[in-house]
């Protein structure tokens, strides 16, 4: 059986999975098909049903279960996350497991197309290491993404010392796309 | 190269998480991506890819029950079940096969509780992926019921000349 205790062991092994049978675009596909507007479809209705309010449902459930170390701010204007110790990307990290070339993706996978569906736009920076920010805004709010420690307080990821790594961090401005970034 | 982790020596699961038990919202990711490669491949790609998670992703599942025979299949069916949210499954074993027994499979309970639509052929996973994982310990295993609860037996592999049958495996439903 497929256990839901390593699931992101074998969500990663897929994604290379669909790469080497269909390229980027089929692991594209299956973000959007298969877990935005199939398994998350739950969050598809409460976000467009709610806006801000129904991320805060939703990501508090969700991040809650997978005991994820987090902080969530909400404004009328924007949804705020500051992911300390992401559950997944430290599950792999734990467990030496790397079979796709960027994991980190899959979220702008497919949480970029389903806000966009909704009206939203996201903007996102993560360091390959478990630590990522977004804030999410209304498509028609052209309002820039905050500086460090201004939204978010202390709790903002970016004021951790170990938020620059020799990683590559990967940025987002304005995006629905999980290729629409720049690597740096 | 998938890689157990550093406590592998010890724990029977070789990846290991900081939480008890996963979420089970898992379960909806997975169902969805089967169904997914069952529109993009088809039953024979789905079953590909059943085969490919056994042989490649559980490797290191696989050499431990090479290694250990039944009683390593055995340990590692209650670690397994036991990190999974809602699972009610006995494990018993011989010396020369383990029988699970699942009263309540912990991914048809939540996805109907969910509401959420079951690919039929979703239970058809446990005999691809164990087969793929049980084949080159030198053990088989065969399958019986389906659709919330069902019956898995992992033998040694000359012990079983019958083929499984599929038909034996239900379609699942809401």
């Amino acid at each position: 059986m497929l256990g839901s205790y390593d699931f992101c062991g074998h969500y990663e092994w897929t994604f290379e999975w669909f790469r080497a049978r269909g390229g980027e675009p089929l692991v594209r596909e299956y973000w959007d098909e298969a877990i935005a507007k199939d398994s998350q479809t739950h969050a598809a209705a409460l976000i467009s049903a709610k806006g801000i309010a129904g991320m805060k449902e939703y990501w508090a459930h969700t991040l809650a279960e997978e005991a994820a170390g987090y902080h969530c701010t909400a404004t009328e204007k924007v949804f705020r996350i500051d992911m300390h110790e992401c559950p997944s990307k430290g599950f792999l990290i734990r467990n030496g497991l790397a079979q796709y070339h960027d994991y980190c993706d899959h979220c702008m996978g497919w949480i970029g197309p389903m806000l966009k569906r909704a009206g939203f736009v996201v903007d996102h920076q993560h360091n390959h290491c478990g630590k990522c920010w977004w804030e999410i805004r209304a498509t028609s709010d052209a309002a820039p993404p905050s500086e460090p420690g201004k939204l978010s307080g202390e709790p903002d990821v970016r004021l951790r010392a170990d938020w620059e790594q020799p990683t590559p961090l990967d940025t987002f401005r304005r995006a629905n796309d999980p290729d629409d970034k720049t690597t740096s | 190269m998938n890689q157990p982790n550093a406590s592998s020596s010890r724990d029977p699961l070789p990846y290991a998480d900081t939480k008890p038990v996963g979420a089970a919202d898992f379960y909806l990711a997975i169902n969805a991506t089967f169904r997914f490669v069952l529109g993009k491949f088809g039953i024979e790609g789905l079953r590909q890819y059943w085969t490919d998670l056994g042989v490649k992703y559980f490797a290191p599942v696989t050499a431990r029950w090479s290694a250990g025979g039944p009683p390593a299949v055995a340990e590692y069916w209650r670690a397994f079940f036991a990190a999974e949210p809602g699972a009610e499954v006995s494990v018993s074993e011989s010396k020369d096969a383990v029988t699970l027994d699942v009263k309540v499979c912990p991914a048809i309970k939540h996805l109907r509780a969910q509401g959420r639509e079951i690919v039929p052929c979703f239970c058809q996973h446990c005999y691809f992926i164990g087969e793929a994982m049980a084949a080159p310990a030198d053990m088989t295993v065969r399958i019986e019921g389906g659709n919330g609860s069902c019956r898995q037996t992992f033998s040694r592999r000359a012990a079983v000349t019958a083929p499984q049958d599929l038909a034996q495996i239900k379609e699942a439903r809401c």
